[in-house]
């Protein structure tokens, strides 16, 4: 009798014992760290010394501190700069391997290689040598008369060294636009060019509407991305000069692993979440204007 | 339903965000040994005995450090030597660059996965040994360890709550070097005082705008214009938790330090950063004598005439070291220690492991093989076992003598603390930093570095 109930206990909650491992895993290791960082950064926690002070303090530390103001700043420059561009870009590599065109799929492999390089070391030292004073940039700039330029001369320089380092790294966002340019329906372009339309007006009228749910999924994935950047500056720039490129991620970093001042680095983390968080939101309460579901009432 | 649907996407979208991280997996420095044993401790293998200091019983130990190659190879051998003098312990070396070594040895500290002996900086002790309970007392294994080799002065810098934390390997002090054959080039002297460093400025420009008689980055302009003020003012920087200058004289050493900059004899640091080398031995125009001079540690040197005279384009040129440049009355400068020995405080062998210290620092066998990777040594003993071998690297033993014999300044123990030190948010980059763009002027900057290391000092 009382087998028969716990059989019946284990097929009722079946579905329940299957995502158990999951689930004890992500309050483990997500939920539980989620929570204790919001803790902490009411805190002044530091690994070595332990808690002696809770309040706002940290909070006060980020909204007055200059330096914590600027990198957040840089933060925002940083991704307001890279997320459309990177876009922009892989939506228009997309755009021109999606036509049948010789070797295609080569070209589809080679841009994608360098999302898979990532941030490296190998990488940084590519950059480093494409961007110094004296590297390929200055070089091919020279053979034309143009003056060297010193990239790190300026924060815009040499934010613009980094902003570019993500941009080349397109390819994950260009394969699933490529994908779902493969999804708009060829019969679409046929009656548009029946009609008259041209290349560009299909493009913006036919093309873009039809993928915006797509392009929704790369905004979101990329904002997030870029709001956590920290491989490029670390490696390429190390958060020079004067600061023209210490993301928050590298400020958290320092606190965290340098300093061990745990409390510092969770309310830092605690801001930009909330940072990522409201871009999200307000994509998505956006997207009633300009994201294009066709299986939902024309919507 | 469209409404669940929705924000039960940005549910996702929110968690997706969360587990996002940031940093790309990271690749564990430390590597086993490789064998590159000598031949003359295999020969001693066959001979070993095990001595009565250790009861026999099969131990194991890890030992850590952090350097470049060379250092590298002669730790291992060391080890090998150490090995085939005591069969029964085995020694596993765990060792990498210096580049995110801090981060990871401090957190292992903490976790209490400390390796048994381990090379640590001198600032270590203040920041990691947790009231004197990470680190061994080293004076309870004075039996197997002789601490009488080493002066009471340099044990007490090593010493919190009275429990000697380490043993220090060797002691270092900032020297000019000079790439002679730049020199030469131009046509001027090498710099003594502080008329023929602004002479060598002009005449370096004279000769090619982009040559400079010598480079600095943040941390070395920070030490720089403490040599200068301690040789004009001579006082120690630091005195009784404070900083012992006005914000007057520090605006002096700011001044001195944009001076430099306008007299063309370091480049800004916009121009350093625009290298985008990983570290000045390794910018090209160190390598090919654009930058003709460095203010840098004696014990650090050798891979700067390493990289010098390792340039495919201009081969043959000559490092050499300079002269103190004499900018007061006074004898600028202080010398500390370089690095130390420690054993983790939770260690299962803390004897055989202070052991392994003895050998690499009193024992003949063992400071042979060591010789100059880490300095000149602290050790009595260590230093007339390579005086009477004539072994060293000349370089080395050269500038440790000269800095040696020349500074006498104090360095307080939180000159190096993160807070100051790290890049890019430390004061000291920080300030420097803005001094170089013109963000701030000399006053605005002396008032922001006395601000910040007094909030770390009282930290």
């Amino acid at each position: 009798m009382k087998s028969k109930g716990i059989r019946k206990v284990l097929a009722d909650n079946a579905g329940f014992f299957f995502i158990l491992p999951w689930l004890i895993g992500f309050i483990l290791f997500k939920v539980y760290p989620f929570a204790s960082s919001l803790y902490y950064s009411f805190t002044n926690y530091d690994l070595f010394n332990g808690i002696s002070k809770t309040g706002m303090m940290n909070y006060n530390k980020i909204f007055t501190d200059s330096d914590i103001k600027k990198a957040f700043f840089v933060t925002f420059k940083y991704a307001i700069f890279d997320v459309p561009l990177k876009l922009m870009f892989a939506l228009f590599i997309a755009y021109i391997l999606n036509f049948k065109l010789k070797g295609v799929n080569f070209f589809r492999t080679a841009y994608y290689v360098p999302s898979i390089l990532g941030g490296s070391i190998a990488i940084a030292i590519l950059w480093r040598a494409v961007f110094n004073t004296d590297g390929l940039i200055n070089a091919v700039l020279g053979v034309f008369g143009v003056e060297k330029i010193n990239w790190m001369a300026s924060g815009g320089g040499a934010l613009t060294v980094i902003v570019l380092l993500r941009v080349w790294q397109f390819g994950s966002a260009m394969v699933i636009f490529l994908a779902a340019l493969k999804g708009v329906s060829e019969d679409l372009y046929e009656a548009a060019s029946i009609d008259g339309a041209g290349k560009w007006t299909q493009f913006f009228k036919i093309t873009v509407p039809l993928i915006t749910p797509v392009i929704f999924y790369n905004l979101i994935t990329q904002l997030c991305q870029a709001f956590q950047e920290f491989n490029g500056p670390f490696l390429v720039t190390k958060g020079g000069p004067n600061g023209a490129t210490t993301l928050i991620s590298i400020l958290i970093y320092n606190n965290a692993f340098l300093r061990h001042k745990m409390g510092m680095a969770s309310a830092q983390a605690w801001i930009l979440f909330l940072i990522v968080m409201t871009f999200t939101v307000v994509a998505f309460v956006s997207q009633k204007k300009w994201v294009y579901y066709s299986d939902e009432d024309g919507r | 339903m469209k409404k669940i649907k929705q924000w039960a996407a940005m549910g996702l979208a929110t968690a997706m965000a969360v587990s996002l991280s940031a940093c790309g997996g990271g690749k564990s420095t430390s590597e086993t040994a490789a064998s590159t044993a000598a031949e003359t401790t295999s020969a001693a293998a066959s001979e070993a005995t095990t001595e009565a200091t250790t009861s026999g019983e099969p131990v194991e130990l890890k030992f850590s450090w952090w350097g470049g190659d060379s250092r590298h190879a002669a730790t291992e051998e060391a080890i090998k030597a150490f090995e085939a003098k005591y069969p029964n312990i085995k020694v596993t070396p765990e060792y990498g660059a210096w580049t995110g070594w801090e981060e990871k040895q401090s957190l292992n500290i903490l976790g209490g996965n400390a390796a048994d002996v381990m090379q640590i900086n001198w600032n270590w002790i203040e920041s990691y040994s947790q009231g004197g309970t990470a680190f061994a007392n080293l004076e309870d294994y004075s039996d197997v360890l002789d601490l009488k080799q080493f002066t009471p002065e340099s044990l007490d810098l090593c010493k919190v709550d009275n429990k000697l934390m380490a043993v220090p390997i060797s002691l270092t002090g900032r020297v000019f070097y000079w790439n002679k054959t730049a020199f030469e080039e131009v046509g001027c002297d090498i710099p003594t005082d502080l008329d023929s460093l602004y002479a060598a400025g002009a005449a370096f420009k004279a000769k090619d705008p982009d040559m400079y008689p010598l480079a600095l980055g943040e941390y070395d302009r920070m030490i720089l214009m403490v040599y200068y003020l301690e040789s004009k003012y001579g006082k120690n920087w630091v005195e009784g938790g404070e900083v012992n200058y006005t914000e007057d004289e520090v605006k002096d050493g700011m001044d001195f330090i944009t001076e430099l900059e306008t007299k063309h004899v370091i480049p800004t640091l916009a121009t350093i950063q625009g290298d985008m080398a990983d570290s000045l031995d390794k910018n090209a125009k160190w390598i090919d004598g654009k930058y003709a001079g460095i203010f840098e540690w004696d014990s650090s040197a050798s891979k700067f005439m390493a990289a010098l005279e390792g340039s495919v384009n201009k081969p043959g040129q000559k490092f050499v070291v300079g002269e103190f440049v004499k900018m007061g009355d006074n004898n600028g400068g202080f010398t500390k220690i370089s690095m130390a020995y420690a054993v983790a405080g939770n260690s299962k062998h803390p004897k055989e492991a202070a052991m392994l210290i003895n050998f690499l620092l009193n024992d003949e066998e063992g400071v042979k093989i060591v010789s100059t990777e880490r300095g000149i040594p602290c050790s009595t003993e260590g230093l007339k076992i390579l005086e009477a071998n004539k072994l060293g690297d000349p370089l080395t033993i050269e500038a440790n003598t000269k800095v040696m014999n020349y500074s006498k300044f104090n360095l307080d123990s939180k000159f190096e603390h993160n807070d100051l030190k790290a890049n890019p948010d430390g004061v000291y980059y920080k300030v420097f930093g803005k001094l170089s763009t013109g963000e701030i002027d000399s006053k605005q900057a002396a008032s922001e570095l006395i601000k910040g290391i007094t909030e770390t000092l009282e930290s």
